[in-house]
């Protein structure tokens, strides 16, 4: 008897990388000729399961991430800039803002800048009509922001976000605008704001108050954003403020960049920096300017949409299980006579997961087309609503890479499963349906 | 009979299912001996065991008891992988449904043992395309088994178990779902293997197909209760 030579040839065979692309040929073969002879509405139907789970996984975070970054693109485009420059924490300006300016203006990618003064003031809008002293003021305590309208707008667009009125003449010199959180009318959408003017219409004449100077300005406009250091301020020319405040033009409080898109703030921030600025004021990109909740926010978020993701994640997994367990199921008897005739356990598990992997590509790139030829467009264009921000779908190709990878593998798993489990029952009792 | 370089050599081989009270003993004690290019068939009623012989036989299923050497390989040694690989380098089967898989094209079903074998996607092809011509099916070679008849479906298995050039082939019941016609032809295609020299173990319960054999072994409750050696 020759058992030994041939069990040891047979095992060094089977274990062999020949043997598994044997099985790998075969389990191909048998995996797409399964799919090919597949019901279309079946594998229609399995593809769009894997489609949903795919934009369940990348566009649910995708948007919910969304609303922060249309939120930090609102605050860097209409409000601080693409780089930031406030006073050293030691400083109570920024030191040499003209000078700054002046560099500023030759730097190669800053399209415009806008130097702001601020100040804490006062607003009385009733004080010709108030009948007696003794009545309360419609009155509020605001921060003042002065700008340069021309240069302001063309960092911010400010004058886009005029909602009643208009915005500032080129010589306007006692005339502010007013962010709506400062007003009655608009703070049923925001409750808590107890301190508002009442009537404070554009073309009205109120009263500003810094510290024991008042001067009557004109309303020249309302502003809303979703920016709150845009809707919570009133703007005044920078010349009124400084003249009423006493200040300098080169004791700005901030200036904010607006660089060529294609232009890295680094790359500006650098350059400032080399120019010896450094030294007269605190300079940072936005992103190092961000308030740490909104990162936070982000944070959270981008968790929230992995969690929700990964429900679907879940429900996928089923669904691809059932359906290859079903498959696997209904074809033991055929399995088994495979079996029988010599083809590999391993061949017929490697058809099904070949079936999963079909399904999770198939439905992941119908995700992808739907998501980055369609979605992120239309959000572009109509941004969600929401009170603090535009929201839009945030899909990074890294991130929706790694989200294709997971829902992939998982896929594969869900397929390999119940393929195992009926390819390894015993032959002979698949061969005659025998449990 | 003792034959003096058998091809399989069966001894003492039982074959008990369940447990306990339940526990039925199917096979008792077989002893068989089958030579190389011989045409052996095995008959009985329905429940005397001939097809759980040949399944043991054929390294489908495992004896409780016994000892079972083929090819000169004790295949009792052999872990369920290493049975798979000796039946597909050893061993043919047709069945009595065919056991075609129906997705794949009359070629291709032909051509997966091939392939698990090593050959190459064209020799696979070609040899598959030979052994379908040789059972007469040249036509048909890219057709879905949906479309062919029940006859030309075996005739299909057939080409699949000899393509592989089987050192044995095991036939359970080939013609049980044929009509007349198409079993006969059937038989006449086994025939013509067994003249070749191939070694075929048939389980059949109509005698008329089991005359072309060299011996038919009868059954009856576990155990063969009859030789008959047929001349021809």
């Amino acid at each position: 008897m020759v058992l030994s030579p041939w069990r040891e040839s047979t095992r060094a065979k089977h274990y062999n990388c020949k043997n598994n692309m044997r099985s790998f040929r075969v389990g191909l073969l048998l995996g797409w000729r399964q799919l090919q002879r597949a019901s279309l509405w079946t594998t229609g139907l399995i593809v769009f399961v894997m489609m949903i789970t795919f934009l369940n996984l990348v566009a649910v975070s995708g948007i919910l991430v969304g609303l922060i970054v249309g939120s930090e693109r609102a605050f860097e485009q209409q409000s601080i800039g693409s780089v930031t420059i406030t006073p050293l924490d030691t400083e109570d300006y920024i030191q040499n803002s003209d000078v700054i300016a002046n560099i500023l203006q030759q730097t190669p990618g800053v399209v415009d800048f806008s130097v702001r003064y601020t100040s804490a003031g006062s607003i009385t809008a009733d004080y010709r009509s108030r009948q007696s002293p003794n009545d309360e003021p419609d009155q509020i305590s605001a921060r003042l922001t002065g700008i340069d309208p021309t240069r302001e707008d063309a960092v911010t667009r400010l004058s886009e976000s005029v909602v009643e009125g208009d915005y500032f003449l080129p010589d306007d010199t006692n005339a502010l605008l007013i962010g709506i959180l400062n007003l009655e009318r608009y703070s049923e959408n925001f409750p808590d704001f107890t301190n508002s003017l009442t009537a404070a219409f554009p073309g009205d004449t109120v009263l500003l108050t810094i510290g024991s100077v008042s001067q009557e300005f004109v309303v020249r406009g309302i502003v809303d954003s979703k920016v709150g250091d845009v809707s919570s301020a009133i703007f005044i020319p920078e010349r009124e403020l400084r003249r009423l405040i006493g200040r300098a033009s080169d004791q700005a409080d901030r200036i904010a960049v607006r660089l060529d898109q294609a232009v890295p703030p680094e790359r500006v921030q650098s350059q400032l920096d080399q120019a010896g600025l450094a030294d007269s004021a605190k300079i940072r990109t936005f992103d190092e300017a961000l308030p740490k909740f909104l990162i936070d926010i982000k944070n959270t978020f981008n968790v929230l949409g992995t969690f929700i993701g990964s429900i679907g994640i879940i429900v996928a997994s089923i669904t691809i299980f059932i359906i290859i367990f079903i498959n696997a199921l209904s074809r033991r008897q055929q399995i088994g006579i495979l079996k029988g005739i010599g083809i590999d356990r391993r061949a017929i598990e490697i058809a099904y997961v070949f079936q999963a992997a079909v399904y999770a590509l198939a439905g992941s790139l119908l995700g992808v087309l739907i998501i980055y030829g369609f979605l992120i467009g239309y959000f572009e264009r109509k941004p969600i609503d929401f009170p603090f921000s535009d929201g839009i779908l945030v899909a990074e190709p890294l991130t929706t890479l790694t989200r294709f990878c997971v829902l992939f593998v998982i896929t594969l798993i869900a397929g390999f499963i119940p393929a195992w489990m009926i390819a390894k029952q015993n032959t002979l009792n698949a061969i005659l349906g025998r449990n | 009979m003792t034959i003096l370089t058998p091809i399989i050599a069966a001894h003492q081989i039982t074959r008990r299912f369940g447990n306990g009270a339940l526990e039925t003993t199917v096979l008792k004690g077989i002893n068989v001996e089958v030579a190389a290019g011989e045409f052996l068939a095995i008959m009985g009623k329905s429940g005397a065991g001939k097809s759980t012989l040949m399944y043991q036989l054929s390294v489908l299923d495992t004896p409780s008891d016994g000892s079972l050497t083929i090819a000169g390989v004790d295949v009792q040694q052999l872990d369920e992988t290493e049975k798979t690989a000796f039946r597909l380098n050893t061993l043919g089967y047709i069945f009595q449904n065919y056991a075609l898989v129906p997705d794949l094209s009359a070629r291709e079903n032909c051509m997966l043992p091939l392939l698990m074998r090593g050959l190459s996607h064209q020799e696979a092809s070609d040899t598959a395309a030979t052994a379908l011509t040789s059972v007469g099916l040249g036509h048909r070679i890219d057709s879905l088994p949906a479309l062919l008849s029940g006859g030309e479906q075996q005739r299909v298995s057939i080409a699949r178990a000899v393509a592989l050039e089987p050192k044995i082939l095991f036939a359970d019941e080939p013609t049980a779902n044929l009509d007349s016609v198409s079993g006969q032809a059937v038989i006449e295609l086994l025939t013509t293997l067994h003249k070749n020299g191939q070694t075929i173990v048939m389980v059949t319960h109509e005698r008329e197909y089991a005359l072309g054999c060299d011996r038919i072994l009868h059954m009856e409750d576990g155990q063969i209760t009859r030789t008959e050696q047929l001349t021809k």
